[in-house]
């Protein structure tokens, strides 16, 4: 983001107008939103009207019940698996894309083919693993059929195994997307250099390749934990209902109206994403590695 | 890799070949089978093996006491993606513009941006749903859920802005002034024709990631659904495959749209494409212009920026 | 009243942030001349010309074309033309768009401005057949004659010509300077046109600026540049000459003698204001004019002789029509004769023979500029890059 040179000097309106509207849009439907919420968390509920008053009964219900730290923990717990096996499929795949595949053009060809799936509905991309896992699944029938499992396999779907296989799923462009775009700004020739000086392959990818694409890794993982922290419908269809997270413990709220209690859920799940997102972002300074 | 000397590739070539292929397959495989089971026959269930071959399922999306509303939230869904496309294309450009001066609260509006984009979709609708309940105005998929949906477009739009115009070389801008070009003719005759291909790739996100949300909708619907809706309520009632062939159906549409998006961007690039035996000059020429990684890049942009 | 296409800078001074790029610069460029800004990279050639053209804006001072101040004008109505390093040409828009492009913005009708966009592509000499290409289907030669005809299609009374020749390789840079110069004359136009390379400068301009560090070191017609340089730093950054500094010891009948660290005595013919007995000077002496004899014994001494340097070769190259001897001199600079071809085979050197250079006193031009300069270190320069630069010329 350099500023044009002509204009630097003299102060232009130029930017405020062409910054309005999607300011205008995220502070009426980001800003003012978020606010309510907050705001909502500290109203009192009678059965199913909201109260305008200021109580913290919300949050003291919130915090005293042992099952919050129950679906907190299950929720990170699904947030590390989910980012750990991402970050290693983001990062192989990238790195084969970028330095084994050697004509740009199969290289665009093989990463659009994994970035089309991303421009597809989630919903169905979720649902698409019922009839593969489930209980007369196609993955169940070949293996009886194979002789290797004489009866289905119960785990396959509706278990904390399809939950983590879905948000894989889904998320792992998102980690894939910027690992692949930071490595392929990685010129040839520092890699090439680092050999001549002697480094080793495993040696190149801790000592150049990981520093070097550190942006992208930054991203993909605030991208994947946001996403796995801040969803409810793969853990509601793929765990059949048996597991729950903190979205979808909120959505259940939601769906009778309770909407105090579900705006304190929200506020400490928000609280939460942000610490680590904030941790990340500390790490890695994204935004001047963005804008430079 | 590393080693480029020889011919031979080196052993994790094939290593990393085979997992990018399981990978590829994980990606495609659910799907392909939704899509394969979405022609059962009448007869058929929700698991192989098919039972005949039939556009049976298809035909009953279509007989809305079967599976709801198809066809009305399809083409909600329709007009609401168009919806969402034009106004994060617009307001995207028009950022994007913004962020190349310096101005007061620009770090601000960046940071709203990316809070918004990780902000989780149920609680962002939740308060989309109490703004709209306190105020007192109904929602609607053209009012609240439009601007839920754009708190997620916009962020991605801005994103890809970003990476468009730091490729973008600024000395076409002070060429065409030279050329006696004004402000608005040197925007609408030379940096965004420029920037085409990368303005595509944000229709085509505005589009795509308006006509597949969920989770930001849920709630600032109103009382007619969108396709996704409709096919999340399906999950639960519906235990046909009609459910596969909506699936089948909706991505579809989805690759419809992303094939002319892609197809109209590689078009642009060709046209522009640099001869491959041209006079090894010509590379500089205009070598830091955009052409060459800005639309094929375009799912990188997502993440880059 | 001044002509049309006469540029005068009054008092320019440009600085970014904290950089002063351009340092209180006048200078006038007759109208109808060839002009190159001449200098490395950073000395502010480029800000003058965007200065001219109207992309920067001086901090102070004025700018006048024929005689107007353009400041604070567009660069559309100042009357000029740039060229753009790698061109910029539009790369969605093919041969004759481009070239059209002005035309277009004023609103001039499709045929017509096709039609005169094509007769400017022949005016260049741009086969009709590349009309309809995309600039990146073109060669760098073709891309530059591009660039000149969308330049000229505004009917500029200066065109400004930014590197024009950089993005070429050798063969076309040699072909396409003559062309220029050719087109220069044709138009009857001013020129100005910025580079770092001392021979293209020298080629083609009728004006030779040379630059560094924001400030102009000599502005003159090219042959005086080359053979009288106004300043140690011309005479090393065109090359072609040894620079000799030393205290003034004796002045007698209009020539100067000094002596310099090592002790070795250099005479030098002085025109009034004649420096004074005990001044630092320094004068040059061109390379081509240093004999260069081979001696028996081991130590070579000067002694009391007057324009001798004595020290070992340190390198011999062969340049085609002459062969370049650097000679190290002890606890001084370098010197550098350039020996014709034939003298050097009749007596070969070898590289760490001791030699002694010798030259004549009318041969010797005494430099007027600062001594000093460059300041080091006081603003940023890029020294080492000049200095090896005219070591190697």
């Amino acid at each position: 983001m350099r500023a044009p040179q002509a204009a630097s000097s003299r102060f232009t309106s130029a930017p405020y107008v062409l910054v309005a509207p999607l300011a205008l849009v995220l502070v009426v439907f980001f800003g003012i939103p978020l606010v309510l919420v907050v705001v909502v968390s500290f109203f009192d509920l009678d059965k199913f009207d909201i109260i305008p008053t200021f109580v913290l009964t919300n949050y003291s219900e919130l915090l005293s019940s042992p099952l919050t730290y129950t679906l907190y923990a299950k929720t990170i717990k699904y947030a590390l698996i989910v980012w750990a096996i991402t970050l290693v499929i983001g990062f192989t795949v990238s790195y084969f894309l970028v330095f084994h595949v050697r004509s740009i053009l199969w290289q665009m060809g093989l990463f659009l083919l994994c970035t089309v799936p991303f421009w597809t509905s989630n919903v169905i991309r979720m649902i698409s693993w019922i009839p593969l896992l489930g209980r007369h699944g196609l993955l169940n029938q070949s293996l009886i059929a194979l002789g290797l499992a004489d009866h289905p396999l119960e785990f396959l779907l509706f278990s904390d195994f399809s939950v983590v296989i879905a948000y894989v799923h889904l998320f792992s462009l998102f980690m894939i997307v910027p690992i692949f775009n930071s490595m392929a700004r990685i010129e040839r020739a520092v890699i090439e250099a680092a050999v001549d000086g002697g480094a080793s392959r495993f040696r190149v990818i801790t000592d150049i390749v990981i520093p070097l694409s550190r942006t992208g890794i930054a991203l993909g993982s605030i991208f994947v934990i946001a996403l796995v922290m801040g969803d409810f419908f793969v853990v509601k269809v793929m765990s059949g209902g048996q597991s729950a997270s903190v979205v979808a413990a909120m959505s259940n709220e939601i769906a009778i109206l309770q909407y105090p209690p579900a705006a304190a859920n929200a506020v400490c799940l928000l609280t939460i994403v942000t610490l680590m997102v904030a941790v990340i972002m500390r790490v890695v300074d994204v935004r001047r590695e963005l804008s430079g | 890799m590393v080693t480029r000397s020889s011919n031979g590739r080196p052993w994790t070539f094939y290593a990393l070949a085979a997992f990018f292929t399981l990978f590829v397959l994980f990606l495609y495989g659910p799907m392909s089978a939704i899509f394969i089971l979405s022609f059962q026959g009448p007869n058929g269930g929700l698991t192989f093996p098919m039972n005949g071959v039939s556009l049976h399922w298809f035909g009953a999306l279509f007989a809305q006491q079967r599976s709801g509303d198809f066809v009305g939230s399809f083409s909600r869904s329709i007009a609401l993606a168009i919806l969402v496309l034009a106004m994060t294309v617009v307001i995207s450009i028009m950022a994007g513009l913004a962020f190349r001066y310096r101005f007061a609260c620009a770090t601000a509006v960046f940071y709203m941006a990316i809070a918004s984009l990780i902000m989780p979709g149920l609680l962002l609708g939740l308060g989309v749903g109490l703004m709209f309940q306190f105020a007192g105005i109904r929602p609607a998929w053209f009012s609240s859920a439009l601007g839920a949906q754009l708190t997620w477009t916009l962020p991605f739009g801005l994103l890809i802005m970003f990476a468009v115009f730091s490729r973008f070389n600024r000395v076409y801008e002070e060429a065409a002034r030279d050329l006696g070009a004004r402000q608005w003719q040197t925007l609408w005759h030379v940096v965004l024709p420029i920037l085409l291909p990368g303005i595509i790739g944000v229709a085509l996100f505005g589009f795509t990631l308006s006509y597949d949300e969920f989770p930001r909708t849920v709630i600032p619907i109103g009382s007619r659904n969108t396709l996704p809706l409709e096919i999340w309520a399906m999950t639960t009632d519906v235990t046909s495959p009609a459910l596969y062939a909506l699936g089948t159906l909706t991505t579809a549409v989805s690759f419809v749209v992303i094939a002319a998006a892609l197809t109209s961007i590689a078009l642009i690039q060709r046209r522009r494409a640099r001869r491959q035996r041209g006079h090894p000059d010509a590379r500089r020429g205009g070598a830091e212009a955009l052409p060459r990684t800005a639309g094929v890049r375009v799912g990188a942009d997502a993440g880059d920026a | 009243m001044a002509q049309a296409g006469e540029i005068e800078l009054r008092h320019i001074t440009k600085r970014f942030d904290q950089t002063l790029a351009v340092d209180d610069i006048s200078l006038t460029i007759p109208h109808g001349s060839y002009c190159c800004l001449l200098g490395p990279s950073g000395c502010g050639k480029t800000t003058i010309l965007r200065m001219i053209a109207g992309h920067e804006a001086p901090t102070s001072g004025d700018i006048r074309l024929g005689g107007e101040s353009v400041v604070g004008l567009p660069p559309a109505r100042r009357g000029t033309a740039m060229m753009f390093q790698n061109y910029a040409l539009f790369p969605h828009l093919n041969v004759l768009d481009n070239v059209a492009f002005n035309l277009k913005m004023r609103g001039v009708r499709r045929a017509e401005r096709h039609e005169r966009a094509r007769e400017m592509l022949a005016q260049v000499q741009l086969d009709r057949r590349f009309s309809e290409r995309m600039p990146a289907q073109l060669s760098g030669g073709q891309q530059q004659r591009v660039a000149l005809s969308r330049a000229l299609i505004t009917k500029p009374r200066v065109l400004l010509l930014d590197e024009p020749l950089s993005a070429l390789d050798e063969f076309l840079r040699l072909q396409m300077r003559g062309e220029l110069r050719r087109m220069q004359r044709e138009l009857g136009i001013t020129f100005v046109h910025v580079t770092h390379t001392q021979l293209e400068a020298i080629a083609v301009a009728d004006l030779v600026v040379v630059m560094d560090q924001g400030r102009i070191e000599q502005a003159a017609s090219a042959h005086e540049i080359y053979t009288l340089p106004a300043s140690a730093y011309v005479a090393r950054f065109m090359g072609g000459q040894n620079v000799l500094t030393g205290t003034v010891v004796t002045i007698d009948g209009g020539v100067a003698t000094l002596v310099d660290g090592s002790g070795a005595r250099f005479a030098t013919p002085v025109k009034s204001p004649a420096p004074a007995v005990g001044q630092e000077i320094a004068c040059c002496v061109r390379r081509d004019r240093v004999d260069i004899e081979k001696l028996r014994g081991p130590s070579p001494s000067p002694g009391e002789a007057t324009n001798v340097a004595a020290g070992t070769v340190h390198a011999i190259e062969y340049q085609g029509s002459y062969v370049k001897v650097t000679i190290d001199v002890l606890e001084s600079e370098q010197v550098v004769a350039h020996l014709a071809d034939h003298a050097f085979l009749a007596t070969p050197l070898d590289i760490g023979d001791a030699v002694l250079a010798r030259w004549a006193t009318e041969d010797v031009y005494l430099l007027t500029g600062d001594l000093t300069h460059p300041p080091t270190g006081v603003r940023p320069g890029p020294l080492q890059g000049r200095e090896s630069r005219s070591r190697n010329l």
